[in-house]
């Protein structure tokens, strides 16, 4: 069952990247075609095992043959990153989804990132970008012990590479707060528009600093805002009114009970829709809306799209009794 | 189905005269822990079965079953399963509550093996080891802790001599009647028809999966 949206790779290595954390080389199969191109951003949804999945941001360089992902091991998570740290090893086969991208880098006049943890995966390949295309940048990396924060190595490197104008200030912040105390976001975006002005905001990270950074750049005209989460942001949600659908393709008119989800009732009329994280942040579960107006649940901006206009079928609804889909 | 003379009993000296003795090796095989290759099978297992003892000292066995790996590995002494929303019996609770005694066979699709635990069994509720359970985006309310205190593979003789893997062998399922069939003649009660048990469990297998 393979779509042109699916691939397989190959473990091609494992790499300890900080406590915690595991980066995973992905290769196109021996006598397989190249991998498809990615921008900064992309994840991908690995397969891990039947019935398990899980995304990943791409943290390589798109020029790389592979793909590059990394892992943070949480022990007592749902079993995702466990079974990567425990059982994923090179050799192995896996199916991924093509990488696909909420979290575009756009141009900007400069860009101020934010990563928090292992929300540092993303905003890698974008500072790399930034720094290739010579547009002012700055990053703050926050994390609670040194030790567990991957890449800053890496960050240090890019930073000090050679500059053209002389000398200038380090770029990137990296702030422990288990020793260091708690990081001011407000005074370092404050200093980037001293700096640098207009900016836009490219974050990911936990819930709090999404949230708190979400808010600042609210108040601030000369600061757009573009986050991905890696988690939802918990169980905030109103809880769901019953709604009626009528599939313009497939002809079929379904009702979803308040307490099922439209992916379910989607799933179980045998429509070709497939969900994959279930809390309305990969966007694999994205279906085309003709008529009536979805109650947008998600946490990757697909009510910001209109043409054609979609919707995540796993966690949003419908404001309207009905909704017209292209299924 | 009456036998009148009982089937002849015999002492446990002629069963091994019967059977032999095992080779130390084998008794050596029975681990007090789960090693990785335990852990591996468990992580790709979709299907375990479950022995308790009841108050009446009858042993039972229910299965158990949902993705791969939905029974987790906390550390190589204790594993965790999900409660699954069943038939509210609770019957593996009640007899774990009684007596914690566990034995459990996992079994994962194509492979000859078994794995076999056997530990001490409870219930557990703790805020901090359901999320760990959940699957497509419910955490269950319950969950069973196993503390681990053997474990070990089970050759594939049962399994090849069965052919349980074998697709030809699903044919079987074809002279068997629906289990809506068999489940009103269990219960015997007017009304409660097979096509009405068979609607029922229908909606329950499609909501309560
Ligand atoms: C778009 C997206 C990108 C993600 N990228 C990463 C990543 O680069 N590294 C990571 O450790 N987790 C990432 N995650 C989180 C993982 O998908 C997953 O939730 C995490 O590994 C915990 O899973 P577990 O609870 O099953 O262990 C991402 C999630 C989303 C939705
Ligand atoms: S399944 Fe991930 S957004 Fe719906």
């Amino acid at each position: 069952m393979s779509t042109p949206e699916e691939l397989e790779v190959v473990v091609a290595e494992l790499s300890w990247e900080a406590d915690g954390v595991v980066a995973v080389g992905l290769a196109p199969l021996p006598d397989g075609p190249p991998l498809p191109a990615w921008t900064p951003g992309a994840h991908l949804t690995v397969r891990l095992r039947p019935g398990l999945e899980r995304q990943y941001s791409l943290c390589g360089d798109p020029v790389d043959a592979r793909y590059r992902i990394a892992v943070r091991h949480c022990p007592r998570g749902r079993g995702g990153s466990d079974y990567v740290h425990r059982f994923l090893r090179p050799g192995r086969r896996l199916r991924i989804s093509a990488p696909r991208n909420h979290f575009d880098l756009l141009p900007a006049a400069s860009y101020a990132f934010v990563a928090g943890g292992i929300g540092i995966t993303p905003i890698l390949p974008m500072v790399r970008r930034a720094e290739a295309d010579g547009i002012p940048w700055t990053l703050a990396y926050v994390g609670r012990e040194r030790a567990t924060m991957a890449f800053v190595d890496r960050l240090t490197r890019l930073d000090a590479a050679e500059s053209t104008t002389g000398p200038r200030a380090p770029r990137s912040t990296v702030w422990a707060s288990g020793t260091a105390g708690r990081f001011d976001l407000t005074g370092h975006l404050d200093a980037h528009r001293r700096e640098h002005g207009r900016a836009r905001v490219y974050g990911c990270g936990p819930t709090s600093m999404m949230d708190a950074l979400e808010e600042l750049c609210a108040q601030r005209a000369d600061l757009v805002f573009h986050g991905e989460r890696f988690r939802a942001p918990g169980a905030d949600t109103a809880p769901g009114r019953p709604f009626d659908v009528r599939c313009t393709r497939s002809g079929l008119d379904l009702h979803v009970d308040a307490d099922r989800s439209l992916l379910d009732v989607l799933a179980a009329a045998g429509l070709p829709v497939a969900g994959s994280c279930r809390e309305g942040l990969c966007g694999t579960c994205e279906v085309v809306v003709r008529a009536g107006d979805p109650d947008h649940r998600d946490h990757v901006g697909l009510g910001d799209r209109t043409a054609p206009r979609v919707m995540a079928a796993c966690v949003s609804r419908a404001l309207t009794p009905g909704l017209e889909l292209e299924l | 189905m009456t036998t009148r003379t009982r089937p002849r009993r015999v002492d446990l000296a002629r069963v091994r005269e019967l059977v032999g003795h095992p080779d130390p090796a084998i008794e050596a095989k029975v681990l007090d822990r789960l090693d990785p290759y335990c852990e591996l099978l468990i992580a790709h297992s979709p299907y375990c079965v479950l022995a308790t003892v009841g108050p009446d000292g009858l042993a039972d066995c229910s299965p158990r079953g949902d993705d791969p790996g939905f029974v987790r590995v906390l550390d190589e002494r204790t594993l965790v399963l999900p409660d699954r929303p069943g038939n509210q019996l609770a019957q593996s609770f009640t007899n774990i509550c009684h007596d914690p005694a566990i034995g459990m066979l996992f079994l994962v699709p194509g492979y000859a093996e078994t794995l076999r635990v056997n530990g001490r069994a409870y219930p557990s509720d703790d805020p901090d080891l359901l999320p760990m359970l959940e699957a497509r985006g419910r955490v269950p309310s319950l969950a069973t802790v196993v503390e681990v205190e053997e474990a070990y593979l089970h050759c594939g003789k049962a399994n090849l001599r069965g052919g349980l893997w074998e697709s030809g062998r699903q044919e079987l399922a074809d002279l068997l009647p629906s289990g809506g069939v068999i489940a009103a003649a269990h219960i015997g009660i007017d009304g409660l028809t097979a096509a009405v048990l068979e609607d029922d469990l229908a909606d329950d297998y499609q909501r309560n999966l």
